[in-house]
């Protein structure tokens, strides 16, 4: 496997792809040598697609039935980045207040994991069209 | 997901992914037999690979059902990565969590 490269896949924004990306994903990420031997790391990797895919479906999609998203995984020398593109609703992150962890909720996790498990969260509206999350992990030295 | 009878217990074993796809189907689920009667659950997530939130908030939504009908509920065999997970959100303190499904149900008849 080349050590750098980009993947891109465009589905649909529906939970019913959920698993088949994911599987993809960590397939993907398993076979990276900078991961060799990291499991957790990509549980935690496998983790944060879970999360931002469920986001985008459930969320920025909540008032449509469905919608398109962009996936690239990019995997450079020193990190490796999830970039999702859709077209739904934009939110802005900083106002998604953090889980009390005191009382245990049946939702509203999501942001703070990935946030938890990866090195970057990016997140912005692109010229008033599109919604960008950028996740990037860096390789350890 | 396969729900179950094992000596009075109830039993649902979760497959290899517990995320969005499955999440309200467990909460449906859990819903209905509480409703039903007091039960006794075991979530057997002893083939479950991969959790993410959405399964963590189905297992609380299950657990808080139960608890208002009088009921319980034990977390069986989680792998690592979840065992990583329930620590990370604080939720090991919430559930309790056994070895395996025959801890689980041994633990109820112990407890009553």
């Amino acid at each position: 496997m080349e050590n750098e490269f980009i993947v891109r896949i465009q589905a649909p924004a529906q939970i019913i792809m959920l698993r088949p990306l994911d599987v993809f994903v960590r397939h993907l990420i398993q076979q990276l040598p900078a991961f060799e031997g990291s499991q957790e790391i990509v549980d935690n990797l496998e983790l944060a697609f879970s999360e931002a895919f469920t986001n985008i479906c459930r969320h920025a999609y909540r008032s449509q039935n469905k919608g398109p998203v962009s996936i690239e995984i990019k995997v450079e020398s020193d990190q490796l980045e999830f970039r999702f593109e859709d077209n739904g609703e934009t939110f802005d992150p900083d106002k998604v207040k953090c889980p009390n962890l005191d009382v245990p909720g049946e939702g509203g996790l999501g942001i703070w994991l990935i946030r938890q498990v990866m090195d970057e969260y990016i997140y912005f509206c692109e010229n008033g069209e599109k919604n960008v999350l950028r996740l990037i992990k860096r390789f350890s030295p | 997901m396969e729900v179950q009878q094992k000596n009075g217990v109830t039993v649902i074993i979760m497959d290899e992914r517990f995320d969005a796809t499955v999440a309200q189907k467990l909460k449906d689920t859990v819903k209905n037999l509480a409703e039903q009667s007091k039960i006794q659950l075991v979530i057997d997530l002893s083939k479950t690979r991969f959790i993410d939130s959405s399964g963590c908030g189905a297992l609380v939504a299950s657990l808080r059902a139960l608890i208002k009908n009088n009921g319980d509920m034990k977390i069986a065999g989680p792998s690592s990565q979840a065992k990583s997970l329930f620590q990370l959100t604080r939720l090991h303190k919430v559930f309790e969590i056994c070895d395996d499904v025959e801890v689980a149900i041994r633990s109820f008849s112990q407890n009553t």
